[in-house]
């Protein structure tokens, strides 16, 4: 019985106080975007803040742009990141050595460095006043600064979409990384006796193995970009802004009786999060995805 | 599964239950006896205590004055000690103070708070702030006059000793004379400065403080004077139809913005970056000698010069406060008092520590301590106190600012 009860026991404190942070927190969000808020004398629930959500127009924007830029990340994030992952194998194929390990190495480098910190550096560089900007305007090759392509801080969003495909193709590569390092090298020497070159070698080998790995780590990083913060504030444009940012321009900007709508923001958000991820874990189910296929 | 769910709730259950019993450190009926008391049991009984102060802390020089000039004093002269707890916006603990009010947590980590304008009102309105402390402050006693209007009333809401001034601020505008020949001094001839430099100039977005506080001079020079806007907004029945020609103005000069008014810097602290890399040839703030000591920094260009419109610029006192909950009260109001005195202002004044303007009546000053304010070298970029005493404005009152704040999203952002 002791030896039953054990593992509980000890994950316990942990699972506690995930549950009575996180969730207390979600939950004290979820009633409070209810208008329910005692601090103010409101005890009413209603759904008041989520129809006026859905009925203005800066809400759907933001949603929309929130949509586009995660797409596009996770979209540029994984090609980079497949791109590096079949190189590195496909180096450690063909010879065995230590560049190979120094590529790994240099390709993970993203990977220590914090978001916040990455959206600054892009910030610095990028900026129509920044590093880059000025290098080329004392090389003569721009006239003015203001000539330099607005890159951070645009209405598209280019920047925010480069500090997260930076920021997340090492990701995408470190997930795909270990079901590569599955295929037996014999694999390479038989496709070559029946005459497949290297690219016929990764379109009927490499990308089959890896397909299941790639679709869930780009869906990881697009419900990620989807619900991040920091880098869109640094880099995003006034109106409109990704969800993240519009509510906490909605909590910092009003009174306390608009907390339920900022909150509101907040818990649509948690939702879509928490069904894309519920899809992920379905197909990941299905797919086996750490075992990369049957056998 | 279920086995956790289960302790897990049984936890939550728990430590609900320990967060409602109440520590009697020091209970409401103490605290208000340290009302009534006289100082020197106050200053007895802040012996050895030790005080969190939640304040902003994004600028440097204000926290390197509190930590290396104030905090040194405190602890030889009272044995008090300061702890600074930098926060990102004062919004921020007054919102926690909020949370831990409905709570029912009495025994609360923050002892002074930095607050002013609408953290006040919002600190206020909900009974967030201890009580009427300043009148025992033996500082506040000797060098403020409490009647002053800049004292009594915070952006229009009476302080009635909730609040100890601790400095005063006035906006103003900041620019590059090699690049700037002859700064805009109305709306009028900014707009038209804006129209013959595009792109050179640019506003902090709302609700950045700074940026607000810029929006709210256009309000007083497009719509007829701040006269209009000393009652409460809720009494002025056409107030949306005479904002209409600051959205109009607003809007008028977008195009001629930084990136054409597409987007505006997310924060002040990205707008000084534009202005220090020279892809804006102005900012502004709300601390006069900003510039002077940015410049000191060597993040500024040395040619960095200060003014004020000829209509004058907002000026307004920022205080210092004890929350319902704090566990250290006596120790708060000592220090409180020692950063009120004539030396921590007088050091407070100069550009190398904060820059920041005395909240003390000069008057009331002996002839040396006068001596001594007057001879703090001021820096070149920052004006002479007589130049921004003669052009003061009088805030806005709080509830104007968050329709403001709202309408500009509304108004100029959208579009």
């Amino acid at each position: 019985m002791s030896q039953k009860i054990k593992p509980y026991l000890l994950l316990f404190p942990a699972v506690a106080t995930i549950v009575l942070l996180f969730f207390g927190g979600l939950f004290d969000g979820f009633l409070k975007s209810l208008g329910y808020f005692p601090a103010i004398g409101e005890t009413r629930f209603g759904i008041a803040a989520y129809r006026n959500l859905l009925n203005s127009e800066a809400f759907w924007d933001s949603l929309a742009l929130t949509f586009r830029i995660a797409a596009l990340s996770s979209l540029i994030a994984a090609l980079l990141g497949a791109a590096m992952a079949v190189a590195l194998f496909m180096l450690q194929a063909s010879e065995k050595g230590r560049s190979s390990r120094f590529w790994q190495r240099l390709f993970q480098l993203p990977l220590t460095i914090p978001h916040l910190v990455g959206g600054y550096i892009v910030v610095l560089l990028f900026m129509q006043s920044g590093f880059l900007s000025k290098i080329l305007a004392s090389a003569g090759w721009i006239d003015e600064i203001t000539d330099f392509p607005v890159l951070v801080n645009d209405s598209f969003g280019w920047g925010i979409i480069l500090a997260y495909a930076w920021k997340e193709a090492p990701f995408v590569s470190l997930m795909m990384y270990p079901v590569l390092a599955r295929i037996h090298r014999s694999w390479r020497d038989v496709s070559r006796v029946f005459g497949a070159g290297n690219w016929d070698f990764i379109r009927d080998i490499v990308l089959p193995v890896m397909m299941p790995a790639w679709t869930i780590a780009t869906f990881i990083v697009f419900v990620f970009t989807f619900s991040a913060f920091e880098v869109p504030f640094l880099l995003g444009v006034t109106y409109p802004s990704v969800l993240p940012v519009y509510s906490y321009q909605l909590y910092t900007s009003g009174t306390l009786a608009d907390r339920p709508e900022a909150l509101a923001v907040n818990i649509i958000l948690a939702s879509l999060t928490i069904l894309l991820g519920l899809v992920v874990y379905y197909f990941s189910k299905r797919w086996n995805v750490l075992r990369g296929w049957d056998g | 599964m279920k086995k956790i769910s289960l302790m897990a709730s049984g936890l939550l259950v728990l430590m609900l239950a320990a967060c409602s019993i109440e520590t009697g450190k020091s209970s409401p009926e103490e605290a208000d006896s340290l009302l009534k008391s006289d100082w020197k049991s106050v200053t007895e009984e802040a012996t050895g205590q030790e005080v969190n102060m939640y304040m902003w802390g994004g600028n440097e020089n204000i926290n390197r004055y509190l930590d290396e000039w104030v905090a040194p004093r405190l602890q030889e002269e009272h044995d008090v000690e300061l702890n600074r707890v930098p926060v990102n916006d004062a919004q921020d603990f007054v919102n926690q103070l909020v949370d831990e009010k409905s709570a029912g947590k009495t025994e609360g980590s923050m002892d002074i708070i930095w607050i002013n304008g609408e953290n006040f009102k919002a600190a206020k309105d909900n009974g967030l702030l201890w009580g009427d402390f300043t009148g025992l402050l033996p500082n506040f006693q000797d060098y403020i006059d409490p009647e002053a209007p800049e004292i009594a009333a915070d952006f229009g809401e009476p302080v009635e000793g909730l609040e100890a001034p601790w400095g005063k601020a006035q906006f103003v505008l900041v620019y590059d004379e090699d690049k700037v020949k002859n700064p805009p001094k109305s709306m009028e001839e900014l707009a038209a400065w804006a129209k013959e430099n595009p792109g050179k100039f640019t506003y902090p977005a709302l609700p950045d403080f700074t940026g607000s506080a810029f929006i709210r001079h256009v309000l007083y020079e497009t719509t007829g004077g701040h006269g209009q806007y000393q009652q409460p907004a809720a009494e002025i029945a056409d107030l949306d139809k005479r904002m209409e020609p600051m959205w109009q103005y607003l809007n008028e000069i977008e195009p001629y913005l930084w990136r054409e008014g597409e987007t505006y810097p997310e924060s002040l602290a990205k707008q000084e970056q534009l202005f220090a890399s020279g892809e804006v040839w102005m900012t502004m703030s709300y601390d006069p000698a900003l510039a002077a000591s940015e410049v000191l920094k060597g993040r500024f260009p040395e040619s960095t010069r200060t003014y004020v419109l000829d209509g004058g610029t907002l000026a307004n006192t920022h205080y210092l406060s004890i929350p319902f909950n704090s566990s250290q009260k006596a120790g708060a109001m000592v220090a409180i008092n020692e950063m009120m005195s004539p030396e921590a202002q007088t050091a407070k004044l100069s550009p190398e520590n904060w820059g920041d303007l005395s909240a003390l009546d000069f008057e009331k000053l002996s002839a040396e301590q006068q001596q001594a304010m007057n001879d703090v070298d001021l820096g070149a970029a920052t004006l002479p106190i007589e130049e921004l005493e003669q052009n003061r404005l009088p805030e806005l009152s709080s509830d104007y600012i968050e329709i403001i704040e709202k309408g500009w999203m509304e108004n100029v952002a959208k579009d």
